[in-house]
């Protein structure tokens, strides 16, 4: 059966009246539990895994589809709104949506992300349906070295992620850094600063970093400005307006993160979080006026939120035509395809093509009805800060705290959250910046056990990047990318200290 | 505001002493034959967060004890995630002699804490039954020159260190030793052996790819990627060839004339000192469910093996289990 | 003129000092850090053993604090007015702090249910809100239904303490 004629009787049922419905149900829970403190995409495929023993596979997957990527979509909302991302994904949604939010454009924020996710979303499953066969192959050319190299190159982008010293960037990257290296190391299984507490063997969460440093520092400054309340007297909190300038601003961001972030998405193990940093990022160093980002850029917020959702697509080649599952969330939603007795590998686009290609088509559909879902609700959800300070911030203390209890059900994990709350506030108060902290930690976890298992396969030899040509090429690139800034910065300090001298 | 603040703080700490002096001790009914019967909801603890394969059977065996009536009393599941299993021990080990709080296990109750990072053992809980059992499988890419598992250990024990072998979890867990196990009854030096461990499951990437030559895993994880003809199973650590379709054609170590096998065991557990009528209880009740008809097909659908152990059997199969892992762990130099 | 020069100079050598102590502190951190990568159980079999990226990030963090300790760059205003946050809200703060701790201990020994509803009414009260009939109604309204949405749709068990759902 050509590809054509599968996708026609995908389409089939993803147009079909059970599809539909399910699709909807899909998306529709998915966003829900992705707004939920604490849940995002893993426990919203857990949840819904037994409701679908009973359901036809097809129908059954296509909605389990869409409760992952509704989730990711869903994610974004507490970001923007709370600075509390609930998903590592969105992290970097909140560098410029919550500033955007906090300027009480709220709405337009909430719309902006919407619209980037939903082209992120589509573009890439354009680009699923297109290529899928084709990239099969990439999803397995990356090994531990290469890995280590684009790791590598998402950390040298810690200096263009503050706007402030340099070094005081580089040393919150290095804490968060070295913050990962608590716990079991996987490569040794000796456990490592903890300090003989058990409840540290596997590591520090990312929900704890992440609420700890961005919501509960967040929480310390709302109650310093707890009299501030200027949002209630704001009538275009909820406005959805975006003009034609923004949407000429967010067209480029758009395009080109839908691209890489799908590839990014393609890699197993990079997903959502890496591609939404490095889109971050990237759209940063190009853009004309990167002094806006972090100040409510409509480009920092539409890159983030297109390529997480377009990574989201691209998780989906290694898990459909390889059975290889890219992530934790990937790994959930194999189990699910198993429950239903569908095997992911090579042989399902043959053996089932009517489920392969009915996931595709049905992705087409599943973002039309996010977006039809989410745009008539964001009034709604904006009015979010129109809720009187004192109780806004009591509700976001506990939607943190839920949020962090909901992963391992221990209070020993909530004190954690309480410590990177003070941590969070301190670094705010002496101008550490945040963000190179949570990307060092991110990346930082995986950037040594992917160099650990690269010179553990040469012996300890650092020659073994010298033979991968796509390791070595991400190096000299993530280099020169670091050095060349240094060099025209120091060229700009140069000429200001002359004026201010002459002055 | 000061005073407000007194107040309210004042406010929780009497309704915490207020409400934390009285303790539930209601320990469910014994009649006079010696029979015990629960009276309340028994609590499952999955010592990991949800989505995993604790999670699942938990939550599958609760399901089918509540729908097909098998105990007539709410089944919760809690999730105690943490340790790799060690916060959800500690925290059956403080539910001394309970009757109504069980938890599930499989090998790591024995491995992490010969690996020193648990302060409690199979020792500190009650075995009640074991339900499941999964065999571990040992891959290579289809092109590789190996064919066996003779063919690979024997370039093995010439040197260790030209062959890299992956898995899921770090040395010492699951993975790493049932490889270890195996190999070491073929006579290779175990301890030279390099193995890497990719906890973001990039295990069978790495041996598509050519990074890694050997990726020791599960046997269910292997069949759809042998249908397609990208990788060959060299060998089983079951006792047996096992039954279905691609699956048989997996070949055992045993048959190979390596004279070892490797059981992924996974059963429930009670905390120490549990009543004995109520381990009787449990016991039935989870035979009962073994050979139920909805169990079955909950097994077939997650591809589970079954091995039922009572109580009694459980208890000695996992001392001579953690003997022989100790041993290993031992030569290793990981028993801490 | 020469009194706003000189009173510059003053808070320059302040923020100067400022820099310089967080330097120290981070700089014991490293050290700290070090002594117990260095102290890290050695796996006789590995090739690149767990204590090779710690001691790399110990090293690392030493650097950059001497860095920042010699670094001459000076605050700007609105990073020192970050810090100018008056005693009595830092004594509010450290009132919030107490009331999440106080949640967290009693968390699972009272219930969610019970704690939360108790905590957003009194957090809130605390922090001045005063409309105590919505805030009753919002705090347990909420904490009903998101105890109910994890416990009996979700079937994620948050504790139910002494409450007897």
């Amino acid at each position: 059966m050509d590809a054509f004629q599968g996708l026609m009787s995908g389409f089939q049922v993803a147009f079909s009246l059970q599809g539909l419905l399910f699709v909807f149900i899909g998306v529709f829970v998915g966003t829900f539990i992705g707004m939920m403190p604490g849940l995002g995409p893993i426990s919203a495929i857990a949840i819904m895994i037994p409701i679908t023993y009973t359901m036809d596979p097809t129908v059954a997957l296509v909605m389990m589809a869409g409760v992952y990527y509704g989730a990711i979509f869903g994610g974004s909302s507490s970001s923007i709104l709370l600075n509390a991302p609930g998903v590592a994904g969105t992290v970097a949604t909140s560098f410029d949506g919550y500033p955007m939010a906090q300027q009480g454009k709220a709405g337009k924020a909430l719309a902006i992300a919407a619209i980037a996710s939903f082209t992120g979303g589509t573009v890439s499953v354009i680009l699923l349906m297109l290529f899928t066969p084709v990239l099969s192959a990439v999803a397995v050319s990356f090994g531990p070295a290469e890995y280590f190299a684009l790791m590598f190159m998402g950390l040298t982008a810690i200096a263009s992620l503050s706007d402030g010293s340099t070094i005081k960037a580089f040393i919150s990257a290095t804490l968060g850094f070295i913050v990962v290296t608590i716990g079991i190391d996987s490569q040794t299984g000796t456990s490592r600063f903890t300090f003989g507490n058990a409840n540290l063997l596997e590591g520090i969460d990312f929900l704890v970093i992440a609420l700890g440093l961005f919501a509960l520092a967040e929480v310390c400054t709302l109650v310093l400005n707890r009299k501030d309340d200027s949002m209630n007297n704001n009538k275009d909190l909820g406005s959805l307006r975006i003009s034609k300038q923004d949407l000429k601003e967010m067209s480029g961001p758009m395009t080109r993160q839908s691209f890489l972030g799908f590839i990014i998405g393609v890699l197993p193990g990079a997903g959502a979080t890496i591609a939404s940093f490095i889109a971050y990022i990237t759209e940063k160093k190009i853009a004309k006026n990167p002094d806006e980002f972090g100040k409510g850029s409509v480009k920092g917020l539409a890159a983030p939120e297109t390529a997480n959702n377009a990574a989201t697509s691209g998780a989906f080649v290694p898990l459909l035509s390889l059975g290889i599952p890219g992530s934790g969330t990937t790994a959930v939603l194999l189990g699910a395809f198993l429950v239903l007795g569908v095997q992911p590998g090579p042989l399902l686009i043959q053996d089932r093509p009517e489920i392969f290609w009915g996931i595709i088509a049905s992705m087409y559909v599943g973002n039309i009805f996010l977006l039809v879902l989410n745009l008539p609700l964001i009034p709604y959800i904006a009015k979010v800060l129109r809720i009187p300070r004192p109780l806004l911030i009591s509700l976001v203390i506990i939607f943190s705290l839920i949020g962090v209890y909901a992963i391992s059900f221990n209070t020993f994990d909530l004190y954690l959250l309480v410590a990177f709350g003070v941590i969070g506030f301190l670094m705010r108060m002496f101008s550490f910046p945040p963000a190179p902290f949570i990307l060092a930690f991110i990346l930082g976890g995986m950037m040594e056990q992917a160099l650990r298992q690269t010179l553990t396969i040469s012996n300890g030899s650092f020659g073994i990047f010298l033979d991968k040509p796509i390791a070595l090429t991400l190096i000299i690139v993530s280099v020169i990318t670091m050095l060349v800034p240094l060099f025209t910065k120091k060229k700009k300090a140069n000429v200001e200290k002359n004026i201010d001298e002459s002055v | 505001m000061k005073k407000l603040a007194g107040i309210v703080s004042i406010l929780m700490l009497l309704l915490a002493v207020g409400c934390s002096s009285q303790s539930s001790s209601n320990a469910g009914e014994t009649n006079e034959n010696g029979e015990w019967s629960p009276t309340q909801p028994i609590e499952i603890t999955a010592p990991a967060g949800p989505g995993g394969g604790w999670d699942t059977t938990a939550r599958m065996v609760s399901q089918v004890f509540e729908q097909e009536e098998i105990i007539d009393q709410r089944l919760p599941v809690v999730n105690k995630a943490g340790g790799g299993g060690a916060i959800g021990w500690a925290y059956i080990a403080g539910k001394k002699e309970s009757p109504y709080h069980l938890f599930v296990a499989s090998p790591p109750l024995v491995l992490v804490p010969l690996n020193g990072q648990s302060e409690y053992d199979h020792e500190d809980f009650t075995p009640i039954a074991n339900v499941i059992a999964d065999y571990g499988a040992f891959v290579v890419k289809a092109d590789a020159k190996w064919d066996n598992l003779n063919e690979l250990f024997e370039d093995m024990k010439k040197d260790p260190a030209s062959v890299s072998v992956i898995g899921t979890s770090s040395p010492g867990s699951m993975d790493h030793m049932q490889f270890v196990k195996i190999a070491k009854a073929a006579g290779v030096d175990v301890a030279k052996i390099k193995y890497l461990s990719d906890p973001d499951a990039g295990g069978l990437t790495a041996v598509l790819n050519g990074s890694v030559d050997v990726y020791t895993t599960g046997v269910a994880e292997t069949i759809e990627q042998v249908k397609a003809g990208k990788i060959k199973v060299l060998g089983i650590t079951s006792e047996e060839r096992l039954e279905g379709e691609v699956l048989e054609d997996f070949p055992t170590a045993k048959e190979q004339g390596i004279d070892e096998t490797f059981v992924n065991w996974r059963g429930f557990f009670g905390p120490k000192d549990m009543d004995p009528a109520a381990v009787k209880f449990y016991e039935e009740k989870f035979k009962e469910l073994n050979e139920s008809p909805a169990w079955d097909e909950i097994r077939k659908k997650y591809g589970w093996g079954e091995l039922y152990m009572n109580s009694e059997e459980y208890s000695e199969f996992l001392k001579t289990e953690a003997e022989s892992m100790k041993t290993l762990l031992d030569e290793l130099g990981l028993a801490r | 003129m020469f009194y706003l020069s000189f009173y510059q100079k003053e808070v320059k050598e302040m923020l100067k000092k400022m820099n310089q102590r967080i330097a120290l502190i981070l700089a014991a951190i490293a050290v700290f850090y070090l002594f117990l990568s260095y102290n890290l159980p050695k796996y006789p079999n590995a090739i690149i053993d767990a204590d090779v990226v710690p001691i790399g990030l110990g090293y690392l963090l030493l650097f950059l604090s001497v860095l920042l300790f010699l670094d001459k760059t000076v605050e700007t205003e609105a990073e020192k007015q970050k810090r100018n946050i008056s005693k009595s809200n830092l004594l509010v703060l450290g009132v919030v702090f107490g009331f999440i701790l106080i949640y967290i201990s009693l968390l699972e020994i009272l219930g969610f249910l019970l704690m939360t509803a108790i905590f957003i009414f009194g957090c809130s009260l605390f922090l001045g809100y005063k409309k105590h009939v919505t805030n009753g109604i919002v705090s347990v309204v909420f904490s009903f239904a998101i105890y109910a949405l994890f416990n009996y749709l979700l079937r994620i068990n948050l504790p139910s303490g002494i409450l007897p759902f």
